[in-house]
């Protein structure tokens, strides 16, 4: 058995190495997700521990409205701090106030933003209570002086002593007194912070006096902190409740991972299984290949004795080396890609937390899903070889003949139709469990289907490439239907890539051109000023007052957002004085509460039927519903709350939004330039036309995309060294007729170009394919998701066209170096061969 | 590039010597030969195994190089040629005939008979085309492939697109060798005629006395020098001339 293996192996390291590459770059892939999921995972949960671990005792309203934007705490009253103080065993008890507040830097720009909250509360000096370091300075006295975190100084060049601006969302002008780490961090990550006296936070941040975000405890020694929770919690009132400050670690542990983690973790594993996916067809091909050119050998082997088994096992223990040795590389070389990967989400904007890698599970899980998938992928030519009759020693060299079987076809063709019944029933009925089996039954079938549609295909791409290229041309493309199972193995590992590329490119342009079209028909108004999103890069609503009285400007209006829960459910609610929303949107529903058609349909709610709204101050009112309008999105969401009733109960409010409506006759640049003027005071927004309003509501589409390209990349490497690696082998079984064709006449370019066009041939193929596979699950998959048909299948030819050139002069790129070799080849050596 | 067309013969040698391998394990396969291929004749090579046979008919067609010594065809002196040019001199002035893999399988007998032709992006003479088809009786087979046709049918196309470029010369290298006798003897007919009917100038390397004797002048190599010529063979001359070197 061992020098069946050992005969097997010999002088086939080359091979060997190139499934070898496929393996490691998907354990790679995998190491490096894992690693990367973990190591965030691992980072937040750091941070949480630094921020709330050594705080014994919390106190804080009972009330948080979580959504997946924001979360919303309620206010305790700073007086329950006395009685606290009163407790025995209670060593210090004090008031914090957390919000958001955005800094100017020295040189008048915004600090931070852009994804990254931007934070502001209340000085802490208790080093059990609060993990904030003075480094520079001192500590707040005055209620327009402030401390801020040294990256937040280092980005904005600010130092003790400056004067600034910060925008809670009213501009405050404060005085840094001090600079402070977060532990021995610059700051949260890439947050700033901003942090003034209690008094000065009471006044600028929350503008509720006597009102805290929470009350920090911290006890005497040697007092446990979970007795010290339940002798506190039995003496607050309601509405208010005690946590530890383990539990408040475990909670926002809980929260990151549920929400930001968990998509980013299923987003990166489904990359990780594209990628072993793609690896999985090269390395099935290549092993097909190889036992197919070792016919000779296994008949050999056979005729002096070996058993199947023995073959069997011999085919299947080489791949278990191979997927050994690969999959200790591919985890190296993952964990290097995990560092890249993270130093990619940075450049794209995703900043996160700093620290080292988390490896453990990537360790534990990356080899042995290489060593697993290499096996499956040989085991189908484990067990052809062990097929191989001694016989077939006495006859001429086979090769991989391979067309496909009618029972293949057969099962190939029932399986295509199926899915796309599936998939366009899906569509149809917006069931995305329904469209998903479609598209995986599709891409199955298609596969299966393969070498059926590679010679007629094959054979009308020779055709023009024998008009366009000559013999040369003619050659290539009946070179690559001498195998169609071969040809057809190695173009499914691109056509699964390219496929999921069109999917995602596909989803992602129809997104854009649908909140395109939403923007045209619902927003009228001229310009818009957008606040930067969620964690407090929001517009005071002061802007909008001061917009309106611009003399070009006709009317504006403020729009918030803000979590309410409703009967139950939390969402996010859109903020805004309704009556002067008409002019701007198309949603006019005088002047009151009202809900979308949509939310309306899904809950069961009518005009006129009165609804329980809990607010983020933990009150509820009873609230009557006096209109249903359609959907606004991105504008207004499901709900719409008047501004009135808002303020009654928001902590700090905020501005998402201005939108402003021009007089007549005012051209949109002057306007631009008029408001932008008024604006000013206000840590100067940018003032958007519609068009650029657009554009920017689109850039998260298109960092997403930049994404999917970055991370496919990958998954395109890997099916191309399954290209280059199958034209070798090929290469390899044609030595003689190459010099042939040497010796008629062939001249090097020639033969490389030979190659060249031979591997265009499969790439096309592969991302024809893949395109026309990702066309059709894409636009099934939309109709799937968007039930309610809000979005529209939008094909982006500027997208796709990139794609496609990409994957068939990946071609000419896999061609290089078995182009070279062959015609390196010396005639004669290749005329002589045997 | 210049290749020069005309000269009386057509191919040869002077002072050939091709060495492989070096110091001790040093083989002369061609030690200082001197011969003329000329135009208009049919030459075979003929040589026990091991003689240098092979090995000068590779040389004499631009497929491998020399150790010393000049080769020339056509006019042109091989040894000054690029890759490139000695490429494209094969293209246009060389024909071949292989003892096996003579054909792509990809390619109809037609496109195998023109391949010549289509690296070079040259026009079919129709003429020619037709005469040379008929010649070698393929009128009929143009449209298979080669799996399709017999041993010997494969070599009578290999011979036609040796042909169909009217080169200086046709060098065959044991062309009959997996061929039956009467397919072979066939085949060594259409050479013969190629060189008596279209003019051509053929030579081929054998180790089979019959199939030497259809050629106007054999040239005996042993050791890698010539030891002895013949002129209008039979195969009982060349048996005893065979036996006479010590094959």
């Amino acid at each position: 058995m061992r020098t069946v293996l050992r005969a097997a192996m010999r002088g086939r390291l080359g091979r060997l190495a190139s499934i070898g590459l496929a393996v490691g770059l998907g354990v790679a892939f995998l190491t490096g997700t894992l690693a990367l999921g973990d190591t965030l995972r691992a980072n937040f949960d750091d941070l949480f521990t630094q921020a709330y671990g050594r705080t014994d005792v919390v106190v804080r309203s009972a009330t948080t409205l979580d959504t997946d934007v924001e979360a919303a705490q309620g206010l305790v009253p700073v007086s329950l701090a006395e009685q606290l103080r009163a407790l025995d065993g209670v060593r210090i008890v004090e008031p914090q106030i957390e919000g958001f507040g955005q800094l100017t830097g020295a040189d008048g720009e915004k600090l931070g933003g852009q994804g990254p909250p931007t934070l502001a509360g209340s000085w802490v000096d208790d080093p059990e209570l609060s993990p904030w370091r003075l480094v520079e300075g001192r500590a707040p006295e005055g209620s327009e002086e402030v401390v801020i975190n040294r990256g937040a100084a280092e980005d904005g060049s600010l130092d003790v002593g400056d004067v600034t601006t910060v925008a809670t969302p009213e501009p405050v002008t404060v005085t840094v007194v001090g600079i402070a780490t977060f532990g021995t961090a610059d700051g949260i990550g890439p947050t700033t912070w901003t942090a003034f006296t209690f008094a000065g936070a009471e006044r600028h941040v929350t503008g509720r006096p006597g009102q805290a975000s929470s009350l920090l405890v911290a006890g005497d020694d040697g007092v446990d902190a979970a007795a010290l929770r339940a002798e506190i919690a039995a003496r607050l009132p309601a509405g208010v409740e005690a946590v530890t400050g383990g539990e408040l670690v475990a909670d926002a542990n809980q929260t990151i991972n549920e929400d930001f983690l968990g998509f980013l973790r299923g987003f990166l594993t489904a990359f990780a299984a594209v990628a072993l996916l793609v690896a999985t067809f090269s390395i099935h091909n290549t092993f097909a290949i190889v036992v197919a050119q070792r016919t000779r050998e296994t008949a050999l082997l056979r005729a002096v004795g070996a058993s199947r088994r023995q073959v069997l096992g011999s085919v299947l223990a080489e791949g278990a080396l191979v997927g050994v040795a690969a999959s200790a590389a591919g985890v190296l070389a993952g964990i290097g890609l995990a560092g890249l990967l993270k130093g990619l989400f940075d450049a794209f904007g995703f900043a996160l937390p700093a620290g080292g890698l988390t490896l453990g599970r990537a360790l534990l899980l990356a080899p042995v899903v290489g060593v697993g998938v290499t096996l499956v992928a040989g085991l189908t030519p484990a067990l052809r070889a062990s097929r191989v009759a001694p016989l077939e020693a006495m006859r001429a060299a086979a090769t991989d003949g391979g067309r496909a079987s009618r029972a293949r076809l057969a099962a190939g063709a029932v399986l295509a139709a199926g899915g796309v019944a599936l998939a366009v029933t899906g569509a149809g009925s917006h069931s995305l469990a329904l469209a998903g089996l479609g598209a995986l039954a599709l891409t199955v079938g298609t596969v299966v289907l393969g070498p059926g549609a590679v010679p007629p295909v094959a054979g009308a791409l020779g055709r023009a490439l024998g008009r366009l290229r000559g013999v040369t041309g003619a050659l290539a493309a009946r070179n690559t239907v001498r195998s169609p199972r071969r040809t057809a193995g190695t173009a499914s590992a691109l056509l699964v890539g390219v496929g999921v590329v069109t999917i995602f490119t596909v989803v992602a342009g129809s997104l854009r051109a649908s909140i395109d079209d939403r923007v045209g028909e619902v927003v009228s108004a001229d310009l818009l000023i957008s606040g930067s999103g969620f964690g407090g890069g929001g517009l005071s609503p002061g802007l909008a007052a001061a917009v309106d009285r611009v003399p070009q400007v006709d009317a504006a209006v403020g729009v918030a957002t803000g979590p309410v829960s409703i009967e139950g459910r939390t969402s996010q609610a859109s903020v805004a004085d309704p009556a002067d929303l008409a002019a701007h949107v198309t949603v006019d529903v005088g002047d009151r509460f009202a809900v979308s058609d949509t939310v309306a349909d899904d809950r069961g709610w009518a005009v006129g039927q009165t609804v329980a709204v809990t607010f983020p101050d933990g009150a509820t009112e009873t609230l009557t519903i006096g209109a249903v309008y359609e959907p606004a999105d991105p504008i207004v969401n499901g709900y719409l709350v008047p501004r009135q009733v808002w303020d009654r109960h928001s902590v700090q409010t905020v501005d998402n939004q201005v939108l402003i409506r021009l007089a007549d006759g005012v051209s949109v640049e002057d306007g631009q330039r008029a408001v932008e003027a008024a604006a000013a005071a206000f840590a100067p927004p940018d003032v958007q036309t519609r068009a650029e309003f657009v554009e920017d509501v689109t850039a998260n589409v298109n960092a997403m995309l930049g994404l999917v390209y970055a991370l496919l990349a990958l998954a395109i490497v890997i099916a191309l060294m399954g290209i280059a690696n199958t034209l070798s082998l090929s290469i390899h079984e044609r030595v003689r007729e190459l010099g042939l064709l040497r010796a008629v006449g062939q001249t090097r370019r020639q033969l490389r170009s030979m190659v060249r066009w031979e591997s265009v041939v499969i790439a096309v193929l592969g991302t024809a394919g893949g395109v026309a596979l990702g066309l059709f699950l894409g636009w099934a998959l939309i109709g799937a998701a968007s039930a309610s048909g809000t979005v529209r299948f939008a094909a982006p030819v500027g997208l796709l066209v990139p794609v496609a050139v990409v994957g068939a002069l990946a071609g000419v790129l896999a061609a290089v170096r078995p182009a070279r070799r062959a015609a390196r080849l010396q005639v004669l050596d290749a005329v002589a061969a045997t | 590039m210049t290749i020069t067309t005309a000269t009386t013969a057509r191919a040869g040698a002077v002072g050939a010597t091709k060495v492989y391998g070096r110091g001790d394990a040093a083989v002369r396969a061609l030690d200082g030969v001197t011969v003329d291929v000329p135009a208009g004749r049919f030459t075979a090579i003929m040589g026990p195994s091991g003689s240098g046979k092979s090995t000068l008919l590779h040389c004499l067609a631009g497929l491998d190089t020399l150790t010393s010594g000049t080769v020339h065809l056509g006019g042109n002196d091989l040894g000054t040629l690029s890759d490139r040019e000695l490429t494209v001199l094969r293209r246009r002035r060389v024909g071949f005939v292989f003892q096996a893999v003579n054909l792509l399988p990809t390619l109809t007998a037609e496109e195998n008979v023109v391949l010549p032709l289509a690296l070079d992006g040259a026009a079919v003479d129709p003429v020619w085309f037709e005469e040379v088809v008929a010649a070698v009786g393929l009128a009929d087979r143009l449209d298979h492939r080669p799996s399709e046709l017999s041993g010997g049918q494969q070599q009578r196309v290999a011979i036609a697109r040796a042909l169909i470029t009217r080169p200086a010369v046709v060098f065959a290298d044991e062309p009959t060798g997996n061929l039956d006798s009467a397919a072979g003897g066939q085949l060594l007919a259409f050479l013969q005629q190629a060189v008596t009917e279209l003019g051509q100038t053929v030579v081929m390397v054998t180790h089979d006395p019959v199939a030497a004797s259809f050629a106007d002048r054999v040239v005996f190599l042993a050791d890698g020098r010539i030891v002895g010529e013949l002129d209008g063979p039979t195969p009982e001359r060349v048996l005893d001339e065979l036996k006479r070197i010590g094959g």
